[in-house]
């Protein structure tokens, strides 16, 4: 029995191994739950008595351009447009960047908008696939409103960078042109930047949501409603404790990961200097998000990153498990091109708490955690055959995990509801608390199975994929996003 | 009975063999278990307290809707439709009716505060004369109590609303209850205690300029900068004292703003001085408020200084230049756009030059004409009024 | 004080504040007006569509479509003949209010609103 001693010497390794992973894990997320509570019930007291007219009366209020890139959506792009000029904010624009439409949106914005193409001064600051025009309207109602028709780049990250170097304000707001905004977003999202006290707020978030079940009437939300089906239902939960949970919680220390591409306001100037979004990548929000990090520990800029727990964006989910499987392989894959990019900073204290906390954190259980559960699962079965495992603690062993998960899914939920009642009935919130139950059966092996394709992927197509990418989610959203709408 | 037994001889034998003896578990399988215990009751907590905030929200918001609806027509029959005011009597004559804010209801905790959170809105919503017998009502109704009961608090946040109940509704507070709080260490109280006390306070409202120490952040100058530029009969300062003589930059940018707002020219001075300030970022202050002020006079030093200044005091120069119009620097313009390489320094070059309007036409023509595709369209867009910034 | 020709006045009002859309509602019928008031811009449209009214006073931001939308689309209306615009609204920067009146609202008020005040501005404007 050779292999026997093998398996015996890995599985104590494995068992050593897995016993601190999991212990560490389990307290980061007692941590996150603890820290996230304090701050959003801070943020509540607080945020109910916030005078936001007082940004509407003054000639020093910030100004923001709102950056929203489009691919074919001709079948909801007018409706999304106007809603985006309906927000509540007294100094901002609207860019939107049509990224090479084979469809009819840019003659369809031309003729409701009163567009006219103007001679635009255009910087380019970033490198971008070539603009070819800029237009404006003539009608005074939608003087806020810029768009942008250039070429083709394959990829969001590419139209941003476009609709970057076009903004004349110090700080954008980066969103899809199919997601929707609360009409207040700009206002809560930038007051936290000028209450920032001796650190520089160079980019901040809040919370998303799926726009799935909910009661859209031209492009403005008119109702809250928990998805009715299960995946995108599963991806609420998930979105609920990454935003509530994971990200507020890390906010609290200043060591927020990412900044979601469906809704985040920058510092223009940060971005700028530390390059604008990757085009080559999959994961081109955090990845911008973790270079600008770099780039102000390079400089030394003191940096911060903040979320505040309110939802202020909802967007469409992908609702079939092909399309859902896509959007995870491309994140996995984005993350660990990600690390791979600058693995120089995982535990490198120069770089501070990005160094230390941030990228080890991700590193060990983002990018690892779906190899170690793998690696974990096989190990399982191999004892199982071999009639190795202790039963009883195997199952209290699971049994404990189990209930951990579904502690940490419910108090996100509970923390959620703190802030805001989304939902209308209470039958939703119980709805959505119930199906968190079964989380961990169907709906985490699918995380880790299209994560680890999505490493594959990376490990596979690495060299290929720096020169040559393939089009990414962007395109797909559009296409679930045009196909729900229709409906 | 016989589904048991076979259970039983099922199952009985493996929990009596591993389940039954805790206490023989390895430390860690103890701890599991204990924490096992500890993670379904948080859960079965947190569904408990969803369903009951949820039952207690909503029976608040029927409550607050029904309550909000009865005192939003209390307060339009009493005061917005008030007699005496509709009939012309000065407001801080009018007898106001207290008695239908006096009945039962109102004895309770909650209405009350209601009442005071709807007088807010109600006084957000509306100015002039009504807007001071809101304010009558507050304080005939003895509703400061509340808030001054609020600044007793221990709790911060309780002590932030007690300040926000009574900066809105303008009472009168004594500075030994303010100006404790002006240098507390809660960050968002100190701010408020700031604005209350320029707001409330009956001597040198602006003294805790003369000694803030801490940054003064944007959002609080967007909240004095309303007060200081709202409350009535504030004697203003001339604010060159804290140009020249404040160590804190936040405060000098403040009151760069504040001159700008009440055009104060005899700060002029006292802003040169600040050109020589090391801080770039405060110099780019001080030239855009110089411009803004049109002190054309100090033209010729601001050019003299261009050269040796980083690139957004540069800009912010030729923006001033724009700004004072005299018709003197056009050449200056017009060889900066040429010579510069810079996108920033050519747009602002261009856009101070179309700025000038007649006296510089001739000469943008003729740069149009000359320059290169890329200057001739920064100048077109410059002058194309569909394009604003 | 209420008087005969200025009974059958129709103003439409638009504002998405339930307090103000309530109180400026009760001012205006009081003083004679018939008023017909809604809280967003896609309603407000409609009515503007379906009749004819003596004058619109309308807030800047509502959802569906602002204030200058709305000006600017019951200008191009055959029923906006010489109907009279006034905007009130919390925005209170000069450019703002430049911007409201270079679309064609007829006056501008700033909120807070002072009752009387724009009852005087309202009459000045529906003129026999």
């Amino acid at each position: 029995m050779k292999y026997g001693v093998y398996i015996e010497l890995f599985g104590e390794f494995y068992e050593g191994t897995v016993f601190i992973y999991g212990t560490t894990l389990l307290l980061i997320y007692a941590f996150l739950a603890i820290m996230s509570l304090v701050a959003v019930r801070k943020f509540k007291v607080l945020d109910s008595r916030v005078d936001y007219t007082l940004l509407l009366n003054s000639i020093h209020t910030p100004g923001i351009s709102v950056i929203a890139p489009a691919y074919n959506e001709t079948i909801t792009i007018l409706e999304n447009v106007h809603s985006l000029l309906n927000l509540n904010y007294p100094k901002y624009e609207v860019i939107i960047v049509n990224d090479g439409s084979t469809d009819d949106s840019l003659e369809k914005m031309i003729a409701e908008f009163d567009l006219i193409e103007v001679d635009f001064a255009y910087n380019e600051r970033l490198k971008t696939k070539p603009v070819k025009r800029i237009f404006r309207s003539t009608n005074l109602a939608y003087s806020k409103l810029v768009v942008v028709d250039k070429i083709n780049g394959k990829s969001k990250a590419d139209a941003s960078n476009a609709g970057i170097n076009v903004s004349s304000f110090d700080y954008f707001l980066c969103t899809d042109v199919d997601s929707i905004l609360d009409r207040d977003a700009i206002m809560k999202l930038i007051k936290p930047i000028m209450e920032e006290t001796d650190k520089r707020l160079i980019a901040i978030g809040a919370t998303l949501r799926m726009a799935n079940s909910c009661v859209v009437d031209q492009g403005f939300m008119q109702k809250v409603v928990m998805p009715k089906q299960l995946l995108p239902r599963f991806q609420e939960i998930e979105y609920i404790r990454s935003f509530v949970m994971g990200k507020m919680g890390w906010s609290t220390i200043n060591s927020v990961p990412n900044v979601s591409g469906g809704l985040g306001l920058f510092d223009r100037e940060i971005v700028i200097n530390s390059g604008g979004y990757d085009p080559n990548s999959f994961g081109e929000d955090m990845e911008l998000v973790i270079r600008m990090m770099v780039y102000c520990v390079n400089y030394n800029i003191d940096y911060s990153i903040r979320y505040i727990p309110l939802t202020l964006c909802w967007t469409e989910g992908p609702s079939t498990l092909r399309v859902y499987g896509r959007q995870r392989s491309r994140w996995a894959r984005g993350l660990a091109q990600l690390m791979y990019a600058h693995r120089k900073v995982i535990f490198n204290p120069r770089y501070g708490k990005l160094g230390l906390i941030v990228m080890p954190y991700n590193f060990v259980f983002e990018l690892l955690a779906p190899i170690v559960e793998a690696l974990g699962i096989i190990y399982y079965i191999i004892i199982i055959i071999l009639d190795a495992v202790n039963w009883p603690y195997a199952i209290l062993l699971l049994v404990f995990v189990y209930s951990y998960a579904i502690m940490i899914s419910t108090l996100s939920i509970l923390w959620d509801q703190l802030t805001y009642h989304t939902y209308k009935t209470w039958r939703e919130i119980l709805l959505l608390c119930f199906t968190a139950m079964f989380e961990m059966i169907i709906y985490h092996p699918l995380i880790v199975f299209f994560s680890l394709k999505g490493y594959f992927n990376f490990l596979a197509n690495r060299k290929h994929s720096w020169g040559n990418m393939q089009r990414q989610g962007f395109g797909q959203a559009a296409q679930t996003r045009a196909i729900t709408a229709s409906n | 009975m016989l589904s048991f037994i076979v259970a039983d001889s099922l199952f009985g034998p493996f929990f009596r063999k591993y389940f039954y003896y805790y206490d023989s578990y390895p430390v860690v399988i103890q701890i599991a278990v204990f924490l096992t215990a500890v993670a379904i009751s948080a859960t079965i907590i947190a569904y408990l307290s969803i369903i009951f905030r949820r039952g207690k929200g909503y029976l608040t918001d029927v409550r607050t809707r029904k309550i909000n609806t009865f005192i939003d027509n209390l307060i339009t029959d009493n005061i917005i439709f008030n007699e005496e005011i509709l009939a012309g009597v000065p407001p801080q004559d009018v007898k106001l009716d207290l008695e239908p804010f006096q009945k039962q209801v109102f004895s309770q905790g909650w209405v009350k505060q209601a009442l005071v959170d709807r007088l807010i809105y109600f006084a957000n919503s509306f100015s002039g004369d009504r807007n001071l017998l809101f304010k009558r009502l507050f304080v005939e109704l003895e509703l400061e109590k509340l808030s001054f009961n609020k600044l007793k608090s221990f709790n911060n946040s309780t002590k932030i609303l007690g300040l926000v109940e009574l900066t809105s509704m303008s009472v009168a507070v004594a500075d030994v209850l303010i100006l404790p709080l002006t240098n507390s260490r809660n960050r968002k109280l100190r701010s408020e205690a700031r604005i209350a006390y320029i707001k409330l306070s009956k001597n040198d409202p602006f003294k805790f300029f003369d000694d803030a120490t801490e940054p003064l952040l944007l959002w609080d100058q967007l909240e004095l900068f309303k007060i200081i530029t709202t409350t009535e009969g504030l004697t203003i300062p001339n604010f060159a004292r804290w140009i020249t003589y404040s160590t804190n930059k936040s405060i000098v940018s403040f009151c760069l703003k504040l001159v700008v707002h009440y055009n104060q020219h005899a700060a002029i001075p006292s802003i040169v001085k600040l050109l020589d300030n090391k801080d770039h970022y405060l110099r780019v202050e001080a030239i855009k408020c110089l411009g803004k002020l049109k002190a054309d006079d100090i033209e010729e030093k601001l050019i003299a200084i261009y050269n040796n200044q980083p690139l957004n005091c540069q800009i912010e120069i030729l923006k001033a230049i724009g700004r004072f119009s005299t018709g003197k620097q056009i050449q200056f313009l017009r060889g900066e756009f040429i010579r510069t390489s810079d996108f920033d320094i050519k747009k602002n070059a261009a856009r101070s030059l179309i700025n000038h309007g007649r006296a510089a036409k001739d000469i943008v023509q003729n740069l149009i004409d000359t320059a290169t595709a890329d200057g001739a369209i920064i100048l077109k867009h410059c002058m194309n009024p569909l394009i604003k910034y | 004080m209420p008087t005969n020709n200025i009974a059958a006045k129709k103003i439409l009002l638009i504002d998405d504040d339930e307090l103000i859309l309530k109180v400026m509602n009760r001012i205006l019928t009081k003083e004679g007006y018939n008023v017909i008031a809604v809280n967003n811009g896609k309603d407000a449209l409609e009515k503007i569509e379906a009749e004819k009214y003596d004058m619109v006073i309308t807030d800047l931001m509502m959802p569906y479509s602002n204030g200058f939308e709305i000006i600017s689309k019951f200008k191009q209306h055959p029923n906006a003949l010489n109907v009279p615009i006034i905007v009130i609204s919390s925005v209170g920067t000069e450019s703002a209010i430049k911007e409201g009146l270079n679309i064609g609202a007829d006056d501008y008020i700033r909120k807070p609103i002072m009752p009387d005040e724009l009852l005087i501005r309202i009459k000045r404007l529906i003129k026999e």
